[in-house]
């Protein structure tokens, strides 16, 4: 009979009971993640400076040409939200497993990599069951609500100095609007679910949205009033000389904690903790259309950090190293750099979830009411007064 | 009702065992006394009856007592004590699934671990593990002295021996 | 077990009627609890309960009396040998079997090892059902430890059979007291980080200070024992009580919290898992490393005609047996008093005007086991 083990020291590994780190060969974890990040960083140039420098050669570059152009960026768009599913989805559950002394998916490619391949292929091949009591046509709909709201947020997402889909004068107006949509996705599936707990869902979705909303609104505008545009270009531009989480500290707390809740994010996921409603909203939902949703869950994982370094860390600034800024490679290293940020906010999402237990809905409801609406409206006044002075 | 119960001292319990009509005199008069954490009421077929006993011990000093009563077959009612001790309700529903003893007054008197539907009391001794009547199975007829007697009176040349082993138990 | 539903009130369309169970995530087996739901507020609780019924009172009338105790294991399946020592102590009562010191203090450490399995336990699981999901593992990999140490000597881990008439079935692993006094240091380590994750949680604190008060006079009527009732004020514990084993010879102390609310609940169960390693501690010195095991048992198990009801105070509360001998070698009637059965008849009284997500909380401190309640 083996001798039990007993660690000397209180970080416990458990290795004679089978777990080694090392088994989990963590540099070919590293090189996977790398793989993923490169095809990232790959797609990232073709959209923004690939697909225009072909069509402008092509001389493509207005009427339907632009239309054909605009739409190729999209589907690449697209792609790249697939593989931030594919990588965040990996790199949550990997991560779990090191925090709770476990491997993690370790069977299908090098060091588990493709394992949520694997899942999105059984996702698409399974049935996508309808249950009678459903409203079908909501049903049907909610998921998709869900991740076009999503997935529209990344038209006014700066990869790099002039690498973005549609830097618009009101892309903070457009951020509120979309990300606001989203939550109708999930009130609307958990109601036309018929089913009880999805219900209970939705309406923690429903309130939960109405509470959280109006904060991050407000950090929107005191981000907006700081920086003294609407467009996050001119947002990420305005921060060249001091990234904006100095000085608008409390409005990037607040920020932090919205976002939780936007995420539906321990300790805030109230709408599908599932140990008190099962599965919360998506409790009926299988197949493509559960997809979906986990599809628009992961992209949010990303553009909410995304978000965070854009307004409070300066979003693609870097050291340049002597590249001309504007040219090809300037843009693929300043997309770097923000890819860089990203991935230590994501991380730091990733690590409350590994490690908070859950408030309860009505003390977010409290908090948000409570505190950060007069603490947002405080850093607004605070951010205009600075801006007076200082600017 | 002192007439109709027996009183003895078992292991470290009082144990009553009274007619099923002062039953309910008696966890009153228990209760008056301060007797109020109800450990469980258990359920027992006699093979000439069910017997109800009803477990009790006093926080204050720790005194455990037991009451016992036996009903009949045909008619296995009991009067129900949750008012007294809530803790017992689920017992008493307990007792009611496995052998059919009706408690009067339980709130809520349903099976509890079996199905709503289910056709019999598995406990009673009349059916087997497989819930199938045992063969030749007979109720006893009822036990003569019955089961609340109060022992006789010592005899009079006896009287000092019985002191002594009191004084010794 | 029931398929009733409850009934709408009528002229109230506020109410939401929802099955919490039997299999809900947070019910920790098999528990189904009818809800009236108002909004987020819980107006009624009907508990159902019997999913997991085998009718153990049942077999154990067919068995003789040492194949009984395999039966008692399976009741609560997470605190192993602490469900045999009722019966086996019935037993040695009503034979008048004379147990060695050491094979009594043999059981005690069991005992008190299965005490620290079943809280850990408890801690994940209740820690999973409030949203975090890694202490589940950590107390898992503890728990491990423990039954890797019951496996040496017992040979099973989570259903030894280990307990017998009249001492232990045998003696233990010579490794026995080494890994038992290494695993405690091991614990005492652990216990400063499940005191950080669980105890010093600010979510934690958010999720349980002030919700689902229990009265000391509602829990005594309610037959509640256990960490429940100690949690409400009340030092009911029947190693102190009504002491049996080795307990007379070793110190400890009854931690009891007069808030009666979840987060004491949690605490109390912390202090008991210090009071366990505390009682390991003293009786890894007093126990002799060698000596008997077993005293004199017969070799047919006959006891005389009578009954006896004893109770030893297992992870959840008092765990009682009422055997009832006929004089033949299958005892005519076993009777288990569950504690969990009788401490979650509170179930009601607590979740009636508590909000939804408290009523998980609730149930994850009342920590049922449903092997032991539907028997």
């Amino acid at each position: 009979m083996s001798q039990i083990p007993i660690p000397e020291d209180r970080h416990f590994r458990p290795r004679l009971l089978g777990y080694d780190p090392q088994k989990s060969r963590p540099w070919l974890e590293r090189t996977v993640y790398s793989a993923y990040v490169f095809v990232f960083w790959l797609i990232v140039i073709g959209t923004y400076a690939g697909v225009p420098a072909l069509f402008g050669a092509l001389g493509w570059d207005s009427g339907w040409g632009f239309v054909l152009m605009r739409t190729l960026q999209v589907v690449l768009l697209f792609l790249l939200s697939a593989v931030i599913a594919l990588l965040l989805i990996l790199l949550l559950r990997k991560y779990l497993g090191k925090v709770q002394e476990r491997y993690g998916p370790m069977h299908y490619g090098p060091a588990g990599g493709i394992q949520t391949v694997f899942d999105a292929l059984k996702l698409l091949a399974k049935e996508d069951f309808v249950p009678a009591a459903a409203d079908v046509l909501t049903f049907r709909l909610a998921p998709a609500i869900t991740f076009v709201a999503s997935f529209a947020m990344f038209a006014v997402i700066p990869f790099a100095s002039g690498w973005v889909l549609a830097d618009t004068n009101v892309g903070l107006i457009y951020l509120i609007a979309v990300s606001t949509l989203s939550a109708y996705g999930v009130l609307l599936g958990g109601v036309s679910s018929g089913n009880k707990w999805a219900l209970i869902g939705a309406l923690r979705a429903g309130a939960q949205m109405v509470s959280y909303e109006i904060p991050l609104a407000l950090v929107f505008l005191t981000v907006a009033v700081w920086s003294g545009t609407l467009s996050l270009g001119g947002i990420v531009d305005a921060q060249l000389g001091l990234w904006n989480f100095l000085p608008l500290a409390l409005p990037f707390v607040l920020y932090v904690i919205a976002s939780l809740a936007e995420l539906k994010h321990i300790p805030f996921d109230f709408p599908e903790a599932e140990s008190e409603l099962i599965a919360g909203y998506n409790v009926e939902y299988s197949g493509m259309s559960f997809a979906f949703f986990f599809l628009a869950e992961f992209v949010e994982l990303f553009l909410l950090p995304a978000l965070i370094v854009v307004f409070f860390f300066g979003g693609w600034h870097g050291p340049l190293f002597g590249l001309e800024p504007g040219s090809l490679a300037a843009g693929a290293l300043e997309s770097l750099y923000f890819t860089a940020k990203t991935a230590v906010w994501v991380w730091i999402f990733l690590w409350i979830r590994a490690t908070l237990p859950r408030y309860r809905d009505d003390q977010l409801m409290e908090f948000a009411w409570k505190a950060m609406i007069p603490l947002a409206l405080f850093g607004l006044v605070l951010a205009a007064y600075l801006r007076l002075i200082w600017r | 009702m002192e007439a109709r119960m027996k009183q003895e001292r078992l292991y470290d319990e009082d144990v009553y065992t009274v007619h099923p009509e002062d039953y309910r005199a008696l966890c009153e008069r228990l209760a008056g006394e301060g007797y109020d954490f109800p450990r469980a009421i258990s359920g027992i077929d006699m093979g000439y009856g069910l017997r109800v006993t009803l477990q009790l011990t006093r926080m204050k000093d720790l005194a455990k007592v037991t009451v016992r009563t036996d009903v009949p077959y045909d008619n296995p009612v009991v009067p129900s004590v949750t008012d007294l001790w809530p803790g017992v309700e689920w017992y008493e529903r307990e007792a009611y699934d496995m052998l059919g003893l009706r408690f009067e007054g339980h709130p809520d008197l349903r099976r509890i671990l079996l199905e709503d539907e289910w056709a019999l009391h598995p406990l009673l001794k009349r059916y087997d593990t497989g819930g199938y009547p045992v063969p030749g199975w007979e109720p006893k007829p009822w036990p003569d002295p019955e089961p609340w007697a109060p022992p006789p009176p010592p005899e009079p040349e006896e009287a000092g021996e019985a002191d002594e082993g009191g004084e010794a138990s | 077990m029931s398929t009733m539903s409850l009934e709408p009130v009528p002229g109230r369309s506020d109410e939401m009627i929802v099955n919490m169970g039997p299999q809900h995530p947070a019910t920790h087996g098999v528990l189904r609890v009818v809800l009236g739901l108002e909004g987020e507020r819980i107006t009624r609780a009907v508990p159902h309960i019997g999913y997991l019924h085998r009718n153990h009172e049942k077999i154990e009338e067919a068995r003789t009396y040492p194949m009984v105790i395999p039966y008692t294991d399976r009741m609560d399946y997470v605190s192993g040998t602490q469900n045999e020592l009722p019966f086996v102590l019935a037993v040695e009562d009503m034979l008048g079997i004379e147990v060695p010191d050491r094979a009594k203090k043999i059981r005690t450490m069991f005992f008190e090892l299965y005490r620290l399995a079943s809280h850990l336990v408890w801690m994940g699981t209740a820690m999973l059902d409030l949203g975090a999901i890694s202490p589940f593992l950590y107390t898992f990999w503890d728990r491990e430890i423990i039954l890797g140490i019951v496996e040496k000597t017992a040979g099973a881990r989570m259903l030894p059979n280990y307990y017998t008439f009249g001492g232990v079935r045998r003696d233990v692993h010579p490794d026995f007291f080494k890994d038992v006094a290494d695993f405690l240091d091991h614990m005492e380590r652990r216990m400063v980080d499940y005191e950080h994750l669980v105890l010093e949680s600010p979510v934690v604190h958010a999720r349980t200070i002030g919700v689902g008060v229990l009265s000391k006079e509602r829990a005594v009527a309610r037959g509640v024992s256990g960490p429940v009732l100690r949690a409400s004020g009340v030092a009911y514990d029947v190693r102190k009580a009504f002491p049996y084993d080795a307990y007379p010879d070793v110190e400890f102390e009854i931690p009891t919290s007069p808030d009666g609310d979840t987060y004491a609940r949690f605490w109390v169960r912390f202090q008991e898992m210090y009071q366990s390693i505390r009682i390991l501690r003293q009786l890894v010195e007093l126990t002799p490393k060698t000596g008997p095991y077993k005293g004199k048992a017969p070799a047919r198990i006959k006891p005389p005609a009578g009954e006896r009801y004893r109770a030893v105070e297992n992870s959840r509360g008092e765990l009682g047996v009422l055997v009832v001998s006929d004089g033949t070698d299958k005892p005519y009637r076993v009777k288990h008093r569950g504690a969990a059965f009788s401490n979650l008849q509170i179930v009601p009284d607590l979740f009636e005007g508590a909000k939804f997500s408290d009523a998980i909380a609730i149930l994850a401190s009342l920590d049922p086991v449903f092997g032991e309640i539907d028997r």
